[in-house]
């Protein structure tokens, strides 16, 4: 029986999942990725609540515009790193640290 | 429950407006050469549409207050000042990527393009009525300002912006979701005003298992808004982005981002938390603690700077920590106190930065030694500049003492005296840094042998016409503030 609990562990677990990616990885890609895991995390969530507590569909709606904003995020991300790998031949994170105090 | 488009037409006239403007921009765009250098049409359809949109949210404030399209947008007299205020930043934005060097030449019809489309998110993120529309709004808010950011293609700096406005980007909007997906759980709707009704309903009984999961939730709602307005602890992208983007890019950042992030935490503010109990008592707990830190965090780091953009950068944070005390103060004089410092607000971030952006394009750094003796080339513009120096610190008569003195006292009159007083005290510390580039204007000579050519006549009367607010609103400021005492947030 999978019950709303389940759905929501799952869910914490991809949050911090994706916390952890962004705060220990250094390439900039894999921390795109953990900023999608941790928006999947949100949508799971959004889903869950819809199927097991609330009768109204908001929370579909919800699920489907992250996805599409996620889709739209991630592009634009991806395009900015390709040309800050194009300018500095890197995508490490740590090579981006010219403006500091 | 179909709803007719057509129907409420009339309400989102100045949305409808801006993105056709915004369609024009990139169909006239396509059209120029690569090489074109001059975008003058461009420019002017952009000025001619925001302007008229900025009319007819103008006409707004005093129109009727409804939801519109299943009251998922609250057209209130609120919501339509927030959008003229947004439209005026832009266009003063838009003069200035007109005139700077900052912006390649080629990329000129892109920032039209996509500062207005900024203003589009900005405009839904003002009226927003439900969540799904506040998440629309920041994220065409933020999608868009990553672009800006990294305008300047071959430039390392622009790039790292951008890519360093991507990551706190996504992390705080992924945060943001994940708060509101629990938010959603307990209330069981995304409505603000079902959700009202529901939390007064938790709230009341206490301990609850609700409560537990709904308190930080908040938390890290906040976390999404907060990093929109800058407040610390979510500000730390915020001198990085600034410093690295184009000159105009900030001016547009430090204005229209923020006032729509202020006016989106003030009006969840005020539909959630309005009535006393636990849940209200901690959400402003946080709010003030908040502010208090955004102000006194942006002041200090400002001290030490050696590039006036990036000290302006942290002033602008601590301004936003200012706006935010007033919400701390939930009612309509906190409220017309928010809306009138923003309007001081925007006429001094773009006098401060006209004049910022023409010295930065004449030696194409923007230290604060660039200023020495600026009083003996330019007098004008240095005194303009001074003085809106002073004005930025909250010295009197000018508009930004009228303003700090506003919010200042409508948290006086809730008796929130600590608060008060470290605002005052942070007023001070801001002194320090402002008056470094006075002292360096009157005090020092004139060392380069650059003939600032940008500041012609033409932008001089620009400058002089966009500082005239800043000392009219500090002597006459009754008119305008009983003007901002219309906007009210529309309850339900």
């Amino acid at each position: 029986m999978v019950t709303l609990g389940s759905y929501l562990f799952l869910s914490f677990a991809l949050f911090v999942a994706g916390l952890a990616v962004i705060i220990a990885r250094k390439n900039i890609i894999a921390m795109l990725l953990g900023i999608e895991l941790m928006l999947n995390a949100a949508a799971l969530n959004f889903v869950a609540y819809t199927r097991f507590v609330n009768s109204n569909i908001d929370g579909h709606i919800m699920a489907l515009f992250i996805i599409v904003i996620a889709a739209a995020e991630a592009a634009v991300g991806l395009a900015i790193v390709i040309r800050f790998f194009q300018l500095r031949e890197s995508i490490h994170i740590d090579d981006a640290a010219q403006l500091q105090n | 429950m179909p709803f007719n488009y057509l129907e409420n037409l009339t309400h989102y006239i100045p949305e409808l407006i801006i993105c056709f403007t915004m369609i024009a921009c990139i169909l006239f765009e396509s059209a120029y050469e690569k090489n074109d250098s001059d975008r003058g049409i461009l420019y002017l359809i952009a000025i001619l549409g925001l302007g008229s949109a900025g009319v007819f949210a103008y006409q707004k404030i005093f129109a009727e207050n409804t939801f519109i399209l299943g009251s998922a947008l609250a057209i209130d007299s609120f919501s339509s000042t927030a959008k003229v205020l947004m439209i005026i930043g832009t266009i003063g934005a838009l003069y200035l990527s007109k005139i700077s060097k900052d912006i390649y030449q080629d990329l000129k019809g892109e920032f039209v393009i996509m500062s207005t489309g900024v203003l589009v998110g900005g405009c839904l993120l003002a009226s927003a009525n439900n969540m799904l529309i506040l998440y629309i709004g920041i994220e065409t808010l933020s999608i868009l300002s990553y672009v800006m950011a990294s305008f300047k293609k071959t430039d390392d700096r622009s790039s790292e912006a951008g890519l360093k406005y991507v990551l706190y980007g996504g992390v705080s909007a992924a945060v943001m979701l994940f708060g509101m997906s629990h938010i959603y759980g307990v209330l069981g709707t995304i409505n603000f005003q079902e959700m009202a009704t529901a939390l007064s309903g938790i709230a009341q009984s206490y301990p609850n298992n609700q409560l537990t999961i709904l308190i930080p939730s908040f938390i890290l709602f906040i976390a999404g808004i907060g990093y929109k307005i800058s407040s610390v602890p979510f500000h730390m992208w915020t001198p990085d982005v600034y410093e690295g983007s184009p000159m105009p890019v900030t001016t547009f950042f430090s204005i229209v981002p923020k006032i729509a992030g202020i006016t989106i935490l003030l009006r969840v503010s005020s539909l959630f938390f309005s009535e006393s109990n636990l849940l209200s008592v901690s959400w402003f707990g946080i709010i003030s603690s908040m502010s208090i830190l955004t102000i006194t965090v942006g002041n200090i780091a400002a001290i030490g700077q050696r590039s006036v953009k990036r000290m302006l950068a942290y002033s602008s944070i601590s301004h936003a920590g200012m706006m935010m005390l007033g919400i701390v103060v939930l009612n309509t004089v906190g409220m017309r106190s928010i809306l009138f410092y923003a309007v001081t607000y925007i006429f001094m971030t773009l006098v401060a930065f006209y004049i910022l952006s023409i010295v930065n394009d004449e030696y194409d750094n923007d230290h604060f030694e660039r200023f020495s003796g600026l009083i003996y080339k330019k007098p004008l513009m240095a005194i303009l500049m001074a003085v809106t120096m002073f004005s930025l610190a909250g010295i009197p008569p000018l508009s930004g003492f009228v303003a700090k003195f506003h919010i200042l006292n409508a948290v006086v009159k809730e008796g929130y005296y600590t608060l008060a007083i470290l605002a005052g005290l942070n007023s001070v510390i801001s002194l320090y840094y402002y008056l470094k580039i006075v002292r360096l204007m009157v005090f020092k000579p004139y060392e380069g042998s650059e003939n600032l050519v940008g500041f012609g006549v033409l932008n001089q009367t620009i400058v002089t016409v966009l500082f005239i607010p800043i000392v009219m609103l500090g002597i006459f400021w009754a008119g305008t503030m009983a003007k901002l005492n219309l906007a009210n947030i529309l309850m339900n």
